[in-house]
């Protein structure tokens, strides 16, 4: 009965806004943790505190013993003891619940030992209430019963209390102790009453405060710049809890958050994707700042329309956020020449290919999806492995794109999700970096991201060139449309391949 | 001159049934005290264990005791309903009361019925709570109240069964025997009522700010002095208080012992034995003022009575515990016998474990106006809950069935 009930709860969760990405709540890696190469996937709760679940998938070597375990960003606090994952059915698959206590930048520390050895990794995962629980109606339905059953009970025993309790025994009650416990049960019916609106009221308080703490990204807004030669979009962080980060005063005064500055994720501060609304056209582009408060970059030339900007950074806390706005792209004056701002910029037009078909890039290369045409379904992983060829049929030698083999977007076709993933998953490298390197000494904002920065270029530099394969380790949250445009760099240059994806809903339990 | 047997007054014929037997199955006054006490202690220890270990299950031991308790009382008075109302004998009949006309049981069995299925009701409820707003964010939820509502319930009840057999009990032996349950009941309440105080009243820390004072002078009076009055015993309300200090120091102590991590991050106090209550309220000091007052003012009227019991209750906390804070404070009251100085996992240790908190005065500063009048509105409050306790203790007294 209880299981059914949480799985009907589970069904009903409205997804909001996920932190990070948007309506994509779980944190993905994947990697080396020591001799192993395992898959992580977190369900974080949708509520804090709540009960995360950690599903490990080692593939290849299978260790012997697999634990979990959580913390909160914060150097100070101590872990507690690490929790055994259970070996499931599949071979290789270990899960277990962690409870996270703390919303914000947490971690879950995922430590393998078995006959190759011992190893460990880092999962930094972003824990924040986004989802608001309905009550259905089998539930209140039981409990509105039980409440008129208790309702009635009590006004029972009440009568019964004053009519009969307090008799000799053996005696009957007179007329007066009959009309005295009408009385109190009147007016017991109305104190209940009374108790029963006023836990209805403060039901009613709690929930709405609860609505009130649900994450909600950085508010951005973004405008295009035509004034100069080479126009421009403007994305400005306009979040009063991000403009007065640095006055004290202004956070204590509106309990803001002390958020810590940014740091670059694969050498970016800031990664801005632009896809149009019928997803047609997509840019993927960043910007140097001057103040973490306005992102300026070169306008790519695109097809005129309304668009989704999607614009993802990093704390150096390791918080990750997806910030939304939308721009109208004018047509283009002729002449208007593009620049990029960054070498790493890029953008793509066109029809998307099918899933697991092949896009045939305007070079003559291709990028295949693989994998057979088995339905996709939501929840389960899906099978992004993608596979790049030159115009020749070789396989294309694949040099990292700022630090990775590969990125991919994925867009539910309305734009209600929306996820940036690399070979290693959801998680961004600068926030997993800040874990590893993060000391009890770094209360001085900016110290840690700046080292985090420094370690990451030079892993970046070190970062081996991938062969034509390319993989991402993701479940579709649910059922729909998506996009996803897969990006890699090979003979110098950055390409980008549209597929468009059916995900079916999960079959019920 | 001899009595034909059919002349003799049907509650006469009850008396010599109830000098003879007592209580209806006695046993049952036994079974719902323990489900009672086991209902609160459960509760101490499950918030110990939030304080200590942090993670727990639906299956945790301090659960487990809580659930057999609700499950006890409910099963054992379910069955005293059934069985006096299908198979009872006069006696257990006329010394029951009527549920929907039908059903009959003594009228603490009601309401421990009712409070085991509140209890079970707030099960599903609290389970969604933390499902839709987190796990325990606050104490203070409406599942919560639910869940302790239906545990003074049960407790409640437990205290009417043995009420009524001490009201009906007519040799001395019985008057005690009952009494003494009585009184062990009540000091069952009295803990679950300074659990609910917790946040509020229990910390040395918070003895010099009038919200203490406001807290405990709510809440305490109601209670013990309406059990001092429905009680038969002597020193009532000083027997009570003394039942309710030993329970939770004996608590406090044994789960000192108990070795115990914490199990959640981020800890920030590394505890490694289990998080021990404070040390209880020191209620004897105004219960021996409320046994005074209630035997020795007798010819009081109740509103004069609660105007001098509810001031000297204050005061005379005040009094005690303003000192009594001091020394908790102190290196002197870190050690077993007082378990001063025992913290959650999850508090920062700090310079603010050993400062007063919630003082009256702007920003949290000392002032003296604003304790006073704080102190006084303390007063009144005690007053009119000393009020409500007289009226409920005088009602309890007349319990029979």
């Amino acid at each position: 009965m209880m299981k059914t009930f949480l799985r009907t709860a589970g069904v009903l969760v409205v997804y909001m806004i996920a932190s990070a990405h948007v309506g994509s709540p779980d944190t993905w890696f994947e990697g080396n943790a020591g001799p192993y190469h395992v898959t992580v996937q977190i369900e974080t709760a949708g509520v804090v505190p709540g009960i995360a679940k950690v599903f490990v998938r080692a593939t290849g070597d299978i260790p012997q013993q697999v634990t979990i375990q959580a913390n909160k960003f914060d150097a100070t606090g101590g872990a507690p003891p690490p929790e055994p994952a259970i070996a499931g059915d599949d071979a290789g698959l270990f899960s277990g619940k962690l409870w996270i206590m703390s919303s914000g930048s947490n971690s879950v520390t995922v430590a393998v030992s078995g006959a190759k050895g011992a190893g460990k990794v880092v999962v930094p995962v972003v824990v924040v209430a986004y989802s608001r629980l309905k009550l259905d109606k089998p539930m209140g339905a039981v409990l509105a019963g039980m409440g008129i059953f208790l309702f009635a009970g009590l006004v029972t025993i009440v009568g019964a209390a004053v009519r009969e309790s307090v008799l000799q025994p053996g005696d009957a009650p007179s007329a007066t102790t009959r009309r005295r416990a009408r009385v109190a049960m009147s007016m017991t019916s109305v104190l209940l009453a009374v108790a029963i609106l006023g836990g209805w009221r403060w039901w009613n308080s709690e929930d709405a405060s609860y609505v009130r703490r649900i994450y909600k990204p950085l508010s951005a807004v973004a405008s295009i710049d035509r004034s100069t030669h080479n126009p421009e979009l403007k994305l400005s962080i306009t979040d009063s809890s991000w403009v007065h980060r640095g006055d004290s005063s202004w956070l204590r005064k509106n309990n803001g958050t002390g958020w810590t500055p940014l740091v670059e994720d694969h050498g970016k501060l800031i990664h801005i994707f632009m896809i149009r609304n019928d997803n047609a056209a997509f840019a993927h582009l960043h910007s140097a700042t001057s103040d973490s408060v306005h992102f300026p970059t070169s306008l790519p030339p695109l097809p005129a329309g309304d668009y989704r900007v999607f614009a993802d950074v990093v704390h150096e806390s390791g918080f990750t956020h997806t910030m939304v706005t939308s721009v109208k792209v004018p047509e283009r004056a002729n002449g208007q020449a593009f620049t990029s701002s960054d070498p790493d910029d890029s953008y793509f037009t066109g029809a998307p290919a099918r899933a697991k078909s092949r896009a045939i890039l305007d070079d003559g290369s291709t990028i295949d999806w693989l994998g057979q045409d088995s339905p996709i379904v939501a929840g389960k992983p899906a099978d992004l492995r993608f596979e790049v060829r030159r115009a020749n049929g070789s396989l294309a030698a694949l040099e990292p794109y700022m630090g990775m083999a590969g990125h991919a977007v994925v867009e539910r076709a309305d734009g209600s999700v929306f996820v940036h993933l690399h070979p290693m998953g959801t998680i961004s490298m600068a926030s997993q970096m800040a874990f590893a390197m993060r000391q009890p000494g770094d209360t001085i904002k900016g110290q840690l991201g700046k080292r985090v920065s420094e370690a990451e270029m030079s892993q970046m530099r070190q970062m081996a060139t991938a062969s034509g394969l390319v993989s991402f380790p993701y479940a579709f949250p649910r059922e729909g449309s998506y996009l996803v445009w897969v990006q890699v760099r090979f003979a110098g240059s950055v390409h980008t391949a549209a597929f468009v994806a059916s995900v079916r809903s999960a079959p019920a339990p | 001159m001899a009595i034909p047997f059919s002349a003799v007054p049907v509650t006469g014929a009850a008396d010599a049934v109830s000098a003879e037997k007592t209580a209806t199955a006695e046993w049952t006054i036994y079974a719902v005290l323990f489900a009672s006490a086991s209902i609160v202690i459960g509760l101490v220890w499950d918030i110990s264990w939030h304080r200590t270990i942090g993670r727990d299950t639906f299956w945790a031991a301090p659960h487990l005791m809580q659930q057999a308790g609700a499950i006890i009382a409910g099963l054992s008075c379910g069955y005293l309903a059934l069985s006096t109302t299908f198979a009872g004998s006069f006696a257990d009949r006329s010394q029951s009361v009527r549920f929907w006309k039908f059903f009959q049981a003594p009228i603490g069995a009601w309401v421990c019925i009712w409070g085991t299925i509140m209890m079970i009701t707030s099960a599903p409820f609290d389970n969604w709570w933390h499902n839709a707003y987190g796990l325990d964010v606050k104490i203070i939820s409406p599942p919560h109240i639910i869940l302790a509502s239906g545990m003074i319930a049960v407790e409640l009840g437990a205290i009417l069964m043995s009420l009524g057999a001490q009201n009906r009990a007519v040799t001395e032996g019985d008057k005690r025997k009952f009494g003494l349950i009585f009184a062990i009941g009540s000091a069952v309440i009295m803990v679950m009522v300074s659990v609910m105080l917790s946040e509020d009243a229990s910390i040395a820390n918070d003895m010099h700010g009038a919200g203490f004072y406001r807290a405990i002078g709510l809440i305490v009076p109601l209670f013990l002095v309406a059990f001092a009055r429905a009680s038969r015993l002597t020193w009532p309300a000083t027997r009570i208080a003394i039942g309710y200090m030993l329970i939770m120091m004996v608590a406090m102590w044994i789960l000192q012992l108990v070795p115990a991590q914490p199990k959640l991050a981020p800890i920030y106090n590394p505890v490694t034995r289990m998080v021990p209550p404070s040390f209880p309220l020191l209620l004897f000091a105004p219960a021996i003022a409320i046994d005074l007052a209630l035997t020795r003012l007798r010819k009081l009227n109740d509103w004069m009575l609660a105007l001098v019991i509810g001031a000297c209750f204050v005061i005379l906390m005040v009094a005690i515990n303003w000192f009594w804070a001091d020394f908790l404070m102190s290196p002197a009251a870190r050690n077993f016998f007082f378990g001063a100085d025992h913290w959650d996992y999850s508090s920062r240790p700090g310079p603010w474990q050993y400062q007063f908190w919630n003082l009256d005065g702007p920003n949290g500063t000392w002032s003296t106006p604003a304790f006073a009048s704080g102190v006084a509105i303390a007063i009144v409050t005690a007053i009119v809950s000393t009020r409500l306790g007289l009226a409920w203790g005088k009602g309890m007294s007349r319990v029979k069935r």
